[in-house]
This record gives structure tokens, sequence and C-alpha cells, in this order.
């Protein structure tokens, strides 16, 4: 048979030789060993990245203003060579920047400090930093300079400052955790757009908004309802002011999380609005049917609307969408069509790979050149828009090295780990923290043991985990349990599960904005004290040690780390023993209770307590659980 | 001696120099590694399918190495099914000593050629695959024709299945009253199989998927009606398959199959795909000639013969080569005997709007010779949700009734779903392109109690079953 083989050799012999040729150059070449890849030392260092988040170009083009998270800094890169020019120390954690109107100024958020840094273009400094309200997040200036608009994310507004003063004038209500502003092209409008869902019925679909300002007049024009919404980041507009299209996710969480594969967890859309849209916004998908745009954040549009650009921070990509198309589509297409995961084939021209956790995304004046910050590798990719392909990578200065915290955030923000990449820790843990909304897990059974999400900071020293406080460590409940449950694909190696414990670990507390400056409390705070750690009710009856509130929420994190019953046990639950949550920030994180049923702090106890076993408050006036709730903001 | 030193440097360098001045490289060596194909003077691909014989005449196992072909094993009367691991240094294959043997499961190192058997069973075993994990699945002769199964693949513990089909450790993944056999191991892990369309029924070849435990079972794509077989998944991810005679693939962003434009010729099985992102495809140019190996790049207008045989058909080209590992699945199967199926709204299908309101949902189920029988029924809510429970691993299907009983929709084919799982529909026949909606099903907030459909409802109701079910 094998007399009968042709392997056809159309240049068999000269093909060996070849071989033999490529073999002694080889050999030649090969001086010192084989070749080594360059490999970063991983640390187990406490290193100081950039963290590029934001970017803007100065007026003149010739400055590229690069938002440093991590390193408290705008870096001035020359926009043509990339080359830092300089370094400028702003305040802790900025989070977004934006230049005035006649470009002399440029305005830095700093979310834990609670400032803005108001840096002079030309000097190249900060000039003034001024207190605003608590973590604010985007800053925009009217085009009459009269104003700047603050998005404040813990108190869910807008404040309005004095230009040029940085005195605040007024504060207008916006989504929970407002976080992002756009001006429209003409400066007339501002949009807002929030992380958090603002509350809804218990078990009923999020609901978010992009709250519209009339930036003349500093008032609330509209609130442009996104429904089933959880999760708002940048909104673009385009040149002519007839497009919006916002970057946002589309949760799953009222549907059993029984598997992840068609969207079960998540979906990445845009909600378009404007003229060019229609009446109603249009929800449309970036996902496909196997591939996820896990976490979009950026857009932006071309001036002359042939091309938007999406980044997406799980998935490390750029989605590059034909606008033309993608109006076409939704007009043709009765709505909704946001579950339809083929209909993003209709509209999206490519995906172009970035780097880690891509935020911010930038085009260049001339609109050749699209720049996107790649958060957790510090660099900022350069891409040719008419290629749609990276023509470089800009690597900012900092340690070269990984280190373990590094590698443990960069795994955070990564959606790779889960079933074809559709999820990752930071889509219900938005910035690290949480997601406002309640989740029903399919380990209890289909509608069973619904629970809410925790926050995540401050979480070590807290165990168990889980609700049930089924889980007794973080390696257990982000190894064994996310790969089952969650990412319902094979998990992280044991190193990398390692280094994520240990960046969850780190994750310090927000700073708490209901403590004075000294930590003393006033007056009601204090008489909350009282209350929660009374032994006595009003009544003159002793409180049974275990029904005090200080009993279970005892220690500097507010939990004894044990499991009771205080009486909320739903018919959807298997068992009322639950695991006894920290207090840190708890201002924050509402809803409240295991299953989030409880809008409010009040709720917890005014309707989920009528049997006085979550503590003996029954007795309490309304003022006193005012009191209460007081001091419980301050923990 | 100096001068025919010279001269033979001479010659040499003249020897060394001509390849590099014009002459292309062998095709084989273009693709810088071994390659293995099964040839085999009869070829029937889905023969199978219907219980017959792929290779009625017997096949061979080639190993192509430095531009020739020898055999990859001795001593055996017929060899088939390669597949290599991830490391590139063992070889799976289906074999057989003599000629009345049943296919079985063996294992060479490329190494030493040492063979191992890695299974024994009385009946045919073929169409092995490596799983991430140490594990493999392969095609299994039953009563009820070839079912996948899965098990250690013996590399930790180096024993060989003894009876795999009542052994420890195996994995039965269909349970279907017809045949389904592997033909890739995806990415994210799972296994793409193809069987006959409808699912459990029918006879035209389609391909779905299942996950390494068995669970998930669902079309790759619901544009059913094409002959669609053999297919790989290449590195940009999409799945390339032989559909009919031609060669066409499914891509991650649309719903349907996409042709694939190639040069004239008639294809064959799955293809593989080289480092350089070229196709090695089995091919032939007429009914009447055997099938090829041939090397293609994607979208040029040519193919290069690389490797053929007069009388012989070339199938299955494997590339021996270190290759990436599939994501292993993780099982999260409850040790349940009966599976939950919640359905978020039974009214969505790509079959278009019911012609009356659901308010039943009637499940069937097969028993042990394969007839229907009826499992009872439970209600539909206002909403299109229900919540059932049905009994694990065994063929199911599912109707949708109207108040007076009438049948507004039949499932076309089976499916089954494994004890322990618990399964979300977001409708009937709704394709996998279509996500869910963010709402609680109303039955979820009636109960969160699953109607127990996992006892036949009378004695002796059983009936012959219906082929299609439509």
């Amino acid at each position: 048979m094998m007399r009968q083989t042709q392997v056809r050799l159309r240049a068999g012999i000269a093909g060996g030789l070849l071989s033999t040729a490529a073999v002694l150059f080889g050999v030649a070449l090969w001086t010192g060993g084989p070749a080594r890849a360059v490999m970063t030392g991983r640390t187990g260092e406490v290193l100081t990245y950039a963290s590029p988040e934001e970017l803007v170009l100065s007026t003149d083009g010739a400055k590229l203003f690069v938002l440093c998270q991590q390193s408290d800094e705008v870096r001035v890169l020359n926009a043509a060579t990339y080359a830092e020019e300089k370094k400028i120390p702003v305040g802790h954690l900025p989070r977004g920047f934006s230049l005035s109107v006649d470009g002399a100024r440029l305005f830095v958020t700093n979310t834990w400090d609670d400032t803005i840094s108001v840096i002079d273009t030309k000097a190249l400094s900060v000039v003034a930093t001024w207190p605003v309200g608590a973590e604010p997040s985007s800053v925009v200036e009217d085009r009459a300079g009269k104003h700047l608009f603050v998005a404040n994310r813990i108190s869910s507004d807008v404040a309005v400052l004095n230009a040029q003063t940085g005195q605040e004038e007024k504060r207008l209500s916006a989504g929970r955790g407002a976080s992002y502003i756009t001006p429209s092209p003409d400066g007339s409008r501002l949009y807002v757009t929030h992380v958090y869902p603002n509350p809804t019925a218990f078990r009923t679909a999020p609901e978010s908004e992009v709250t519209v300002i009339d930036a003349a007049r500093a008032v609330v024009v509209d609130r442009i309802a996104l429904r089933s919404i959880a999760g708002v980041f940048h909104v673009a507009v385009s040149a002519d002011g007839r497009l919006a299209a916002v970057a946002e996710l589309h949760p799953k969480n009222l549907v059993p999380l029984a598997h992840l594969e068609h969207g079960g967890a998540f979906e990445d859309t845009l909600t378009l609005f404007g003229a060019d849209v229609g009446p109603k916004p249009v929800e449309v998908p970036l996902d496909e049917l196997e591939r996820y745009a896990a976490r979009p954040f950026g857009v932006t549009i071309t001036p002359d609307k042939s091309r938007m650009y999406v980044t997406s921070g799980g998935s490390q990509m750029l989605t590059v969408i034909d606008v033309p198309r993608l109006l076409r589509y939704a007009h043709l297409h009765p709505q909704p069509f946001v579950y339809d995961l083929s209909a993003s084939a209709n509209y999206v021209i490519t995906r172009v790979a970035v780097g880690r956790d891509p935020r911010g995304v930038l085009l260049s004046h001339d609109g050749r050149t699209l720049l996107v910050a790649n958060r957790l590798d510090d660099t900022i990719s350069v891409i040719d828009t008419r290629s749609n392909k990276v023509a470089s990578t800009v690597t900012l200065s900092g340690p070269k090295q990984i280190s373990v915290l590094r590698h443990g955030e960069q795994t955070f923000y990564s959606a790779a780990q889960s079933f074809q990449g559709q999820i990752g820790c930071a889509n219900c843990h938005i910035d690290s923290t949480f997601d406002g909304l309640n989740w029903d897990l399919e380990p209890d059974g289909f509608g069973r043991g619904i629970v809410d999400n925790r926050l995540l900071e401050d979480v070590k020293g807290t165990d168990p985990y889980k609700w049930n406080g089924g889980n007794p460590n973080l390696p257990t409940e982000c190894g064994p349990r996310t790969e089952r449950y969650f990412w319902r694909a094979e998990n992280y190696d044991d190193l990398t599960l390692a280094d994520l414990v240990t960046y969850i670990r780190s994750m310090p507390p927000r700073p708490n904005r209901w403590k004075l400056p000294g930590y003393e409390l006033t007056a009601a705070e204090e008489r909350g004290k009282e209350i929660f750690e009374r032994k006595v009710d009003k009544f003159g009856n002793p409180i049974p040690e275990k029904n005090r509130c200080v009993y279970c929420h005892s220690g500097l994190k507010g939990t004894s780390q044990k499991s009771f019953d205080v009486g909320t046990k739903k018919p959807t639950d298997d068992s009322g023993l639950l695991d006894t949550p920290q207090l840190t920030n708890i201002a924050l994180t509402a809803p409240y209770l295991h299953d989030g049923s409880a809008a409010t702090l009040e709720e917890i106890w005014t309707i989920y307590n009528s049997e006085d076993k979550h503590g003996r408050t029954n007795d309490l006036t309304k003022d006193e659980l005012n009191d209460l709730i007081e001091y419980l903001r301050t923990r | 001696m100096k001068d025919r030193a010279r001269v033979g440097w001479v010659a040499a360098c003249i020897a060394l120099l001509v390849p590099m001045c014009g002459f292309a490289p062998d095709p084989v060596e273009k693709i810088g590694a071994d390659l293995i194909v099964t040839a085999a003077p009869v070829y029937e691909p889905l023969a199978e399918l219907r219980g017959g014989e792929r290779f009625p005449k017997g096949a061979q196992l080639l190993l192509i190495h430095d531009g020739k072909a020898e055999p990859l094993v001795t001593g055996f009367a017929a060899t088939a099914d390669a597949d290599v691991y991830f490391n590139g240094k063992q070889v799976l294959f289906a074999g057989k000593k003599t000629e009345n043997d049943p296919w079985q499961i063996w294992e060479l190192t490329l190494k030493d050629h040492s063979v191992r058997k890695v299974i024994t069973t009385a009946t045919d075993a073929v169409r092995p695959l490596y799983l991430p994990g140490a594990r493999m699945v392969w095609a299994q002769r039953t009563a009820h024709g070839f079912e996948l199964q899965s098990a250690d693949d013996g590399h930790l513990l180096n024993y060989i299945m003894l009876n795999p089909t009542g052994g420890p450790g195996i994995t039965p993944l269909t349970y279907l009253h017809t045949s389904a056999f592997p033909v890739n191991v995806l990415e994210d892990g799972r296994i793409l199989f193809e069987s006959g369309y409808p699912l459990g029924s029918g006879t035209t070849p389609e391909l779905y998927l299942v996950y390494a435990d068995g669970s998930g079972v669902e079309s790759y794509r619901c544009d059913h009606g094409q002959a669609r077989w053999g297919g790989a998944q290449v590195a940009s991810g999409d799945v390339v398959f032989t559909q009919g005679h031609s060669l066409a693939r499914f891509t991650s962003p649309l719903a349907h199959e996409e042709k694939i434009t190639t040069p004239r010729g008639e294809f064959a099985g799955a293809i593989t795909e080289t480092s350089d992102g070229e196709w090695l495809v089995s091919a032939r140019t007429a009914a009447t000639s055997p099938y090829e190996i041939r090397l293609w790049k994607p979208g040029t207008a040519t193919m290069q013969t690389i490797v053929s045989e007069p009388g012989k058909n070339l199938l299955e080209p494997v590339v021996v080569a270190r290759r990436t590992v599939p994501r292993r699945h993780p099982s999260g199967l409850h040790p349940w005997d009966y599976a939950n199926v919640l359905a978020l709204d039974a009214r969505l299908s790509r079959d278009g709007a019911l012609k009356g309101t659901p308010e039943r949902v009637r499940l069937e189920a097969q028993d042990a010779k394969g007839h229907a029988v009826a499992m009872g029924t439970a209600p539909v809510e206002k909403d299109g949700s229900f919540f059932v429970q049905v009994p694990g691993d065994r063929p199911i299907r599912f109707a949708l009734l109207d108040a007076k009983g009438v049948v507004l929709r039949q499932q076309k084919g089976w499916l089954w779903i494994r004890g322990g799982e618990q399964r979300i529909c977001v409708g009937c026949h709704t394709g996998p392109e279509r996500s869910s909606e963010n709402r609680v099903p109303a039955v979820l907030l009636r109960t969160t109690t699953p109607v127990d459909l996992t006892h036949a409802v009378q004695a002796g109701a059983s009936q012959p079953m219906t082929s299609g079910g439509h």
C-alpha cells in the first residue's frame, strides 16, 4: 500500500535542504542559549501604578492630558509623540476631568478627597483646590463659563458651582450613584448618568436614567428612563446633537442564574436617543452569541457620524460600530430587539483588542486617531480609525513589575475567566463596590434564596461569606463557588486566585461621609449609639443579650461573624439563619436585608421587624429610630 | 582529496542555495508538523448515524512524516479517528486488532510508538476525543445506537477501563434512542456532536452542543434543515463544518450558518487548521475520485493537494502538535435523579406566533424501548412561564396545549436534561440568539415548587413513538 502512496513533494529534496540550511542558520545565530521571553516579575510590594482612566486633549491639540487614578496625577503628554512632559499631582483617586470652555483650566474630581483640583493648563500646575460634595466623579463647565457641574456619586446629585470661585450654589437630583456628565456639542444640555440603579419595587426590574440638565438655567429638564438597566457609564453625543449613545449594563438578576449562555447573567448594551432615533430611546445589544462586550464604559462618535467606538473593560476590547447601519437597523426593527444577540452583526464592523480594563476613549481633532486608556496595564492604545487597527501602544512610566495586588485587580476587572467571557467580578461589584441588585442564584433552587449583593470594601476579617455563611473564606468564595455557580467555566489557577483574594482583602473602605472630621458624634448620633448599645427598652424591661443590636453587630466592622435568625425569613428562603453583615458604609448599600427587600434602613424595622427579633425596636418613636439610623450611617 | 572536498563543499553550498532561490517548500513541510490521516478504500461518512459502518472495507491511520506516509500503528486490522493530546505527544484512536473485533479505544505514545488499550467493551467504541481535566469522550455503540460517553482517560491512573458502559467513572453524555458522535471539543469546553435532526428522531445530520457532564444539550444554531456534520473550531472561534458536500461555518455574530466559498470540490468531515491559519481539508474533485488531503488558505482560489493515494480516501487530517487546552466545565449537577426545567415564556419561538393561548404544557418521556410515555401536564402562566420537574437522563419532549387540550405546538424531536440539572429555556425553540428578558417569571412568584412530572400518568399508557413529533 505504501508504494502506491504518492506524497507529492514538489520540491522534496530542495525542501529538505532548505530545512537543513535553516537549522544551520539557526545554530549560527544561537550563541547564548534559548531566547527568553521578557517577563515582568511578580512582587509582593505595594507599587503605585498610573492607572489611566480618562483622556483629554488640550484645545490646540498639542497636549494630551491623562487622568491617572492610582498615582493621583494628571500626566501631560506630547499629543504628537506621546512623550511624558509633566506629572501634576492632584487629590486622591481622581475619576473625571474636563477642560474649561476656554481651555485655560482643567478641572479634576478627586473622589476620596471630595475636592476638585483646578489646573492651569499653561502653567501645568494646580492653582486651586475646591471642596465639593461626596465622591465627585465628573465635572463639566457650562458654555458661558458661569457654572461648574459636578456629579457626586454618594449623594446622587449634581452640584452647581460658581465656575470662578468653586462656591456651591445648588444641587440637582440625579440618578443613584451619579458619576458621568457629558455636554451636548452646543453646551446647552448636560447628560448625567449613574452607576447604581434607582430604587424600584422588590423583585422588579432595575431602572436607571439619563438626567438631562439645561446648562444655562441649571435645572433638570428631563429624565430619560433606561428600563432594566443597572450600571450606566459614559454618554456620547454626535457633533450635530441628533444622536446620543449611552454605555450600560443590562443585568438578568431576576432570572435564576442557572447558566451563562445566551446572555444569562448580563447583556452589554447601548441606549440610543435623540432626533436621529425618534421619540423613544432604543436599546441595542453589543454582544454576540458567543462573545460578549463585557462592561461597556467609554463611547464616542466621529464628527461625521459614520462611526461609534465603545470600550469594554471586561473584554479588553473596542467595538467599532457603523452608525448609519445602526440607525437603519434600529428604525427597521420593532422594539425590543435587545434580546437578539445576532442583532449586532448588522452594525458592528469589528472588535479591536486593546489593553486591560479599557476605559476612556478620545478621538483626535482630525478624527484619524482614537486613543483608549487601558487602566490596568498603564498603556494607551493608539488606533488608526481608517484601518481600525492598533497602530501603537503607549506605555506610561511607572513600575514594570506586576505586583500581587495589581495582578489581583487585573483579574477582578477581567471577564476572561467566565464562560464565553460574559462576566467578571466587576460586573456586580462596580468599581469594586456593589451593584444595588438582588440576585436569584441557582443552587438554592429557582426563585429561592434571593440574595442582596453586598459591599466588598473592608471585607477582610468578616468571614464567613454568603448570606447563609456557607463559605468559610474568600478562597472558597472566589474559587470553587465562583467557578461552579458564576463563571460556569474553569476557574483561576492557584496563583491567580491567591492574588485575587489578596486584592479583595486589601480593599479599604471609602471615607465615611457621615463621620465628622474628628469622628465625634452629633447629638442625634449619640442618641442613636445609646439605642444601639442599650440593654433595657424604654419601658425598663431588660433586652435579652442576643436581641441587642450590639450583640450581633459587634466589633469594629459591626459583625460578630456569626449567623442569627432575626425574623426576616421569607417563604422563598430555606432558613432564617443568616450571616451578620458588616456595617461598613452601610448608608451607601441599599437595598437592605439578605434579599434586598428593605428599600431603606428604616424599612428594616418599620416593615420587617414586627416581632422585634431584629433588635428591640418596636418601642422606639420615629425620631428615635431616626437617631439609630443616624448613628448607623457613621459606621 | 582536497579537490574532492572542495567540489563537495561547492555542491553542498549549491544544494543548500537552490531551494532558497525560488523553489517553493513542500506543502507538507510548510505545515511544520507531522500529520495523521485516515485512509479508507470506501468512506460512507453518515452511515453510522443510520447504524451502518463508515469504513465498510476497513481503514488505516497514516502518519505523514518528512513527506512520507507510513502506518501510524502496526498489528491492527483497522485504525481510524485520531485525536492528538494537547501536549502533542499522545494519540487516541479507534482500532480493531482483528477484523472481527469491535472498534475499541487505544492510545499511542508518539515518542516510542507504544500502544495501550484505553477501554475494553463488547461493542464498538469510536471517535475518541481528549477532554480537558484528564478526561475523554467517545461514541459507544449501545442497543439504541451510539451514545456519547465520557471517562477519565487513564493518564493519571494508567489503568484500562473495563466494560465502560457499566463501569465506574463512565458518564453517558447523551440520552437518546438514536446515535450521536463527538466531533470536536470547543474552546469553551463544550462538546460538539453530530446527530440527526430533529434530535432523537430525525435523520438529517445536524450539529449539537453539550457540556462535558451531559448537561445543557442544544442545537448549535437553529436554522435547521441543512445536512451538517464534521465540525471543528478554528482559532477565530468559528466552527467550520461540512454541509452537504460543501464547507460552511458558524460564527459568533450570526444566528445562521455562513457559506464558505471554496475552490471547486466535494468536502468531507472535519477540517484542521494549521498554525499558519491554513486549513487541511479532505476533498475530491468528483464523486468518483477518492478524497485527498488538501491545504487551503481561506479566501484564496486554489488548493494544494498534499497527500493523495489512488484508490484510497484520505480523511480526518490531524496535525501532530501542541494545542490549546479547552476550558474545563465545572459540573454543577445536583445529586438528584430528576431535573428542573423553567421556561421563561413558552410562547416565544422561531416558529412564529401560536394560534391560541397556551394553558398547559404536556411532557412525554421515552421508556426503555423508545416508546412515548405521557408524564402529565402542568399549567402555563399568563406570561408563558412554567416550572416542571422532569425525569433526568431520559428522552423527553414538551407540547403546549390550549384550554381544550388541543396541541398548539409540539416539540420537534427529543432532548434530555441531566439528573440534577436545573435548566432554563427562554422559550420553545427560540434559538441560541435569543437572550432572556429580565423579569421574575410569573410561575416563580406563585410557587417555587415545580410540578412533578417525573412519573408516568398511568400504567400501560405507552404508545409507539412517532417519528418527528411535529
